[in-house]
């Protein structure tokens, strides 16, 4: 067979049911194998779209996420996808073509270095130059791509590499040794759980790393046998169920003031797949600066590598978890942390008939399967979201965090829709990120996919304006977005049904319409451009010192 | 502070850049750089002068998760910054 056959014909062999891409010159003996194929594509209507699809279809369902892109321009619009799933750490492979071998360092029409271009936004990268490697190398790429912190690894197969003869035969599917028994480092071990018994005041933050370690029901059990608040970082939404009583939310700069506050007192932080983002710490030197650190992570260089630790382990949360468990004393502390959540609790109570956001999406909250998936953009929405949402479990809440790229929500929705077809799957976005990617209403249209759409409208980039207001003396430089386009005609051109809304007393019969709704639609919400997002920490403070005044 | 790391690679295309590239953008000067292939041409033996008042540590981390990096020592070097910079290319 050819090169090209033996690509689809090998993700065939590993399970892989659906695709994401976009046929051009340089791929098009792969597209010509995958006609027909067992292998479901999706045509996406922009490389970005359709990688973004991919890692929504990966998030949300722990599987690989596959994207393909012809050579020049097909792959240089997936960089930004590339690096979106660097910074989240999620497993992607991202196949591309390139032009032959023979021509390749001239300047070929669509020629571009992709592998050069891949080294700053991948796991890993690969070109192959023969086709008797292809096998091998696209093998290696799953197994790069899901293996220790996992992450995107692209494959860049040459034309000729693709029409090259080469015998393939069908291997057994080997299974995984998921279990596989790690050796324990006792030594440090003893030490955490000396740490946890001798704290006055531990808390535990949480980052994405332990679902993505499938350590959710072995975290759970950490936290109920070692009794200790807990907070989670944007990606770690939903580890810990909002009915535990010592889960404080959300951190950072956005975060909850009980959550912050309590990391800001704490004399013990045990970092459980986590990173000590910026937008977590905000001033690095002043973040929970009497606490001793536990912190754990499947990725050695995050380890000291901006906070040091008392006691850093390298390892499978699953594994970790269970022998660190053990009483702590801290009644008084727990006492206090639950005095503070209730002090600092959220309030809806906001004046006049405009539709009040955090509210609105509280309402969505309530009112959605428990099972949904909720697919964000980037901006005020996504921090509205974070705050006023609740998710049984972290693959239900799919949002940008390290690389906060504007445009994911709705082809992530339409990954995640792919992959649990069963579920409710919203897309959240802001005015400004909808028209990112707005073309993939094309993909939801084609395929009949029931997207939920909602988009929060203040006609601005809300999440810049708050900021000029804040920090630049009220310059809003390029932020105005009052000529957006009608969003529901808009939809109403790829067929979607959609409703638009502007009072407080029209959201409830407008999530009714939408949910009961059988196939896609968008939901509209007008609110008003002076919403800010509060609790705010500003930039290089510390985070107990978050603006609130304007909160209520 | 500076170092010296003595790095074997497999053979593969754009190994070199990645080293580079890493070094960069983690924020660590090459000082010096020597490369040859090893005795079987099974990859390359690369030596890496840094020149950084990082510890050199947040750069073999990173550089120790490169996929084409087979082995990587580091020692402390006795250069002077002076000396370093002379060897800047």
């Amino acid at each position: 067979m050819k090169g090209a056959e033996l690509v689809i014909k090998l993700l065939e062999q590993k399970g892989v049911e659906h695709i994401f891409g976009y046929p051009g010159g340089a791929i098009m003996p792969i597209y010509d194998a995958l006609y027909q194929s067992k292998v479901k594509h999706y045509l996406c209507r922009h490389e970005q779209g359709g990688a973004f699809s991919a890692i929504g279809y990966a998030r949300s369902s722990g599987k690989v996420g596959v994207c393909m892109a012809t050579s020049g321009p097909g792959a240089t619009n997936l960089i930004t996808s590339l690096a979106d799933a660097l910074l989240d750490s999620v497993p992607l492979v991202a196949i591309t073509g390139q032009v032959s071998q023979a021509v390749m360092g001239t300047d070929a029409f669509q020629e571009v270095d992709v592998l050069g271009l891949s080294l700053a936004v991948t796991k890993h990268s690969f070109m192959v130059t023969d086709v008797t490697e292809l096998e091998h190398t696209l093998n290696e790429a799953f197994e790069l791509a899901m293996s220790g912190r996992p992450g995107p690894v692209l494959v860049d197969i040459p034309k000729d590499v693709q029409l090259a003869e080469v015998q393939f035969k069908p291997r057994l599917v080997e299974e995984a040794d998921t279990a596989q028994q790690q050796f324990l480092p006792a030594a440090a071990l003893e030490q955490a759980r000396l740490l946890i018994q001798s704290a006055k005041r531990p808390i535990a933050y949480i980052g994405g790393g332990v679902h993505m370690a499938d350590a959710v029901p072995q975290l759970q059990d950490f936290l109920a046998k070692s009794a200790m608040p807990s907070v989670t970082t944007l990606k770690a939404m939903g580890t810990v169920p909002p009915s535990n009583s010592y889960y404080l939310g959300m951190l950072g700069m956005h975060g909850t003031q009980a959550a912050n506050l309590a990391v800001q007192q704490c004399d013990l932080l045990i970092c459980l797949g986590a990173r000590f983002d910026d937008r977590v710490t905000g001033k690095l030197a002043a973040f929970a600066p009497d606490a001793k650190v536990i912190h754990i992570d499947i990725d050695p260089a995050e380890l000291h590598k901006l906070r040091r630790a008392e006691c850093a382990m390298i390892g499978d949360l699953r594994q970790l978890l269970p022998a660190m468990s053990v009483p702590t004393h801290c009644q008084d502390w727990l006492k206090h942390c639950v005095s503070m959540k209730q002090q600092h609790g959220w309030r809806y109570d906001h004046p006049g008939e405009r539709i009040f956001a955090p509210l609105m999406l509280k309402q969505l909250s309530e009112r959605m399967p428990d099972n949904a998936v909720v697919c964000c953009d980037v901006g005020q929405h996504q921090m509205w979201v974070a705050q006023h949402m609740s998710f049984s479990h972290p693959r239900n809440h799919l949002s940008s965090g390290g690389l906060g790229t504007m445009g994911f929500g709705l082809p992530a929705a339409i990954g995640a829709q792919l992959a649990r077809p069963k579920d409710t799957v919203l897309a959240v976005s802001g005015d400004g990120s909808f028209m990112m990617n707005v073309q993939e209403l094309g993909t939801i249209k084609r395929f009949r996919l029931p997207v939920k759409i909602v988009i929060v409208d203040n006609q601005r980039l809300g999440m810049v304006k708050q900021w000029q207001e804040l920090f630049f003396n009220e310059r809003y430089s390029e932020t105005d977005l009052s000529d957006n386009p009608d969003f529901v005609s808009l939809a109403a051109a790829f067929a979607i049904p959609g409703h638009s809304i502007s009072r407080k007393d029209e959201v409830l019969p407008a999530l009714e319409a939408m949910f009961t709704w059988p196939g896609p639609y968008l939901l509209h919400v007008r609110i008003d451009e002076t919403d800010n997002v509060w609790p705010l920490v500003p930039p290089g403070a510390a985070n107990q010192d978050m603006l609130t005044e304007k909160a209520q | 502070m500076n170092h010296v790391l003595t790095i074997q690679t497999k053979n593969q295309p754009v190994v070199l850049e990645r080293l580079l590239q890493v070094t960069r953008y983690r924020g660590f000067e090459v000082a010096g750089m020597e490369m040859k292939p090893m005795a079987d041409f099974s990859g390359l033996l690369v030596t890496l002068s840094i020149v950084s008042d990082k510890p050199i540590s947040l750069l073999t981390n990173q550089l120790n998760k490169l996929y084409d990096i087979e082995y990587l020592d580091c020692v402390e070097s006795e250069l002077t910054q002076a000396e370093a910079g002379t060897m800047r290319a």
